[in-house]
């Protein structure tokens, strides 16, 4: 028996989530074989293909913007928490102080080291490998290797500056290097590193002015840096993101006219952009039962741009709008938006978290076969 | 979540933590394993997997639920404290919920492979179109 | 506190972190001469076992210990 094809309003009906006054109705996602008598929802990788789609709205550097249609919420939300918790990254991990006569106690400032985003060359960074913890009695011993860790230095001391003027209050003219921003770290190469942290791809701090303490004169602060590779799940420090978040693109839907001063409240009740006013062509003045009859050359709300659309529902709080418009979101429509601390580009990031996820399923599916075995 | 967690009820078969050493299968995978629940059959299996959440847990239980022959698929998270998950595949006769298990990952390794694709044409259709625009 | 003869503090009592360090610790001259801060003129005075304990340029009677020259070490999180 071959399979019932669903019609197209039945189609666009399943894909969108209602969004009502007080509830969000339609929200599982329901294509899956069995749900729907007669259909056939199994996975077809070639349908897959065919109707999967990506849209770039935005690339800049460190923050893109991308829309991903016709996936599923499960794999999106995937894509997202992979960005966050498990792509590697390069941050400070151990802090070594020989020296810290600052007011700002040493646990404080290393906690603050930790969390200043480096950046360097990406191949570098790529070929560094884990720090391998060797099981040991008590404490586990980690090897430190030129692999594996870069080390950096923090060496900074205030001194009095005899040429500022007399009535100064400026604590950066009164003194030398009253403060201390992230500028001030260096990172040398160490051994095979040499081959990739040197020149543009030396590992330095994304944001050189990035305020770590305040010294007087007198006051000194050494210390030597660990850097190691690391992810998000484990410490927020690791994360390459700011923030990586979707939303789902709104649906605003009229359902009857709405026209003249009530078209312009209802633009007013969207961002700017949101909702178009047009006027009343006189075809459909003519149309009988369309609403529209005796208002020709009115101004009717169209929906412009929902794209941009925050759906606050501010108009569903009026009362002349009630049955006239129906908001929902695309249930498949993702609108990525990736913005990287700096260490990596926006779109390899999306990219590696797919890689990742790939990653995962490969190494599980090998530890399966030997089961089967 | 189905009930509380310590409970070592007999009768409850389908998520009985992997306490018990009866009928138990693991394999040690460079420090990644999965195991097999006591209680499963060819057809209904609940599967552990180590230093996984949600992440993995709802993609694969999507890409399984793709599969006509699966009857049931569900993934749970016994305690968030620990970095486990429970996943329970329940089959029709003509496959096993290994089979399923397996069609599982490739289905979601093929689909990565489609995201991938159109991601990177994507791209780099806007950044020409972006340097088209810039140039001219 | 006993008023014995002064005691060699046992290691790792520094921080949670504290490691190995072991051989940073106050390298002055054998006579125990260690240096402290006047706790009103800010200036270095050094004093022997047995010495007042008095700033020797301002007289006044605190005095605060320096830093330690060990090594410590953090975990930065």
């Amino acid at each position: 028996m071959a399979p019932l094809v669903p019609s197209q309003e039945e189609l666009q009906r399943r894909r969108i989530i209602g969004i009502n006054a007080e509830t969000v109705t339609n929200i599982p996602s329901t294509d899956f074989p069995g749900h729907w008598p007669g259909e056939s929802h199994g996975w077809a990788l070639d349908q897959f293909k065919q109707n999967f789609n990506v849209e770039y709205h935005r690339n800049d550097r460190y923050e893109a913007s991308f829309s991903l249609i016709g996936l599923d919420a499960a794999v999106a939300n995937a894509f997202r928490r992979i960005l966050m918790n498990e792509i590697p990254t390069l941050a400070i991990e151990t802090v070594y102080v020989h020296d810290n006569t600052s007011v700002i106690q040493d646990e404080v400032l290393a906690q603050r080291l930790g969390l200043i985003p480096l950046t360097g060359s990406v191949e570098g960074i790529n070929w560094m490998r884990w720090e391998q913890k060797i099981p040991g009695d008590d404490a586990p011993e980690v090897e430190l290797t030129d692999f594996n860790t870069v080390v950096g230095q923090l060496s900074i001391e205030c001194t009095q500056n005899f040429d500022a003027a007399k009535d100064e209050t400026d604590a950066r003219k009164l003194y030398h290097n009253a403060h201390v921003y992230a500028k001030h770290l260096s990172f040398g190469p160490v051994g095979r590193q040499s081959e990739f942290f040197v020149d543009d791809g030396a590992i330095r701090p994304v944001h050189p002015d990035i305020l770590i303490a305040k010294l007087r004169p007198g006051q000194r602060i050494e210390m030597e840096l660990h850097c190691v590779k690391g992810i998000g799940a484990d410490h927020a420090k690791f994360s390459p993101v700011a923030t990586a978040s979707y939303r789902l693109l709104p649906d605003i839907n009229i359902l009857s006219p709405i026209i003249g001063e009530d078209a312009k409240k209802f633009a007013k009740c969207f961002p700017k952009g949101v909702i178009g006013l047009e006027p009343v062509t006189s075809q459909e003045a003519a149309k009988a039962g369309s609403g529209y009859q005796g208002h020709a050359g009115e101004l009717k709300a169209v929906v412009k741009d929902a794209f941009n659309d925050t759906v606050s529902r501010e108009c569903l709080r009026h009362e002349e709008f009630n049955g006239k418009v129906k908001l929902g979101r695309v249930r498949d429509h993702f609108i990525f938006n990736v913005e990287s601390t700096g260490q990596f580009e926006s779109d390899t990031l999306f990219l590696e978290s797919v890689k990742v996820l790939k990653l995962k399923c490969a190494r599980w599916k090998r530890g399966l076969s030997d089961l089967m075995a | 979540m189905p009930g509380s967690v310590h409970s070592q009820d007999p009768q409850d078969q389908s998520m009985v933590d992997a306490v018990d050493q009866s009928q138990e299968e693991e394999l040690v995978l460079d420090e990644r394993r999965i195991l097999v629940l006591p209680g499963s059959s060819e057809t209904a299996a609940s599967f552990q997997f180590e230093g996984e959440g949600h992440t993995m847990g709802n993609a694969l239980r999507y890409a399984i639920m793709k599969n006509p022959a699966v009857e049931f698929c569900g993934y749970t998270i016994p305690h968030p404290s620990d970095a486990k998950m429970h996943l329970r595949i329940q089959t029709i006769e003509t496959t096993t919920a290994l089979e399923a298990l397996e069609k599982g990952f490739s289905d979601l390794m093929d689909l990565c492979d489609v995201v991938t694709e159109k991601f990177t044409a994507s791209r780099d259709q806007f950044n020409e179109e972006n340097n088209n625009k810039m140039q001219s | 506190m006993s008023r014995e003869a002064y005691q060699v503090p046992s290691m790792g009592t520094q921080n949670a972190f504290s490691t190995d360090a072991g051989y940073g610790s106050a390298m002055a001259v054998d006579k125990s001469s260690v240096a402290y801060l006047c706790g009103e003129c800010s200036a270095r005075v050094t004093l022997k076992s047995g010495d007042q304990i008095r700033c020797k340029d301002c007289g006044h009677r605190v005095l605060y210990k320096e830093r330690t020259k060990r090594m410590v070490q953090f975990e930065a999180r």
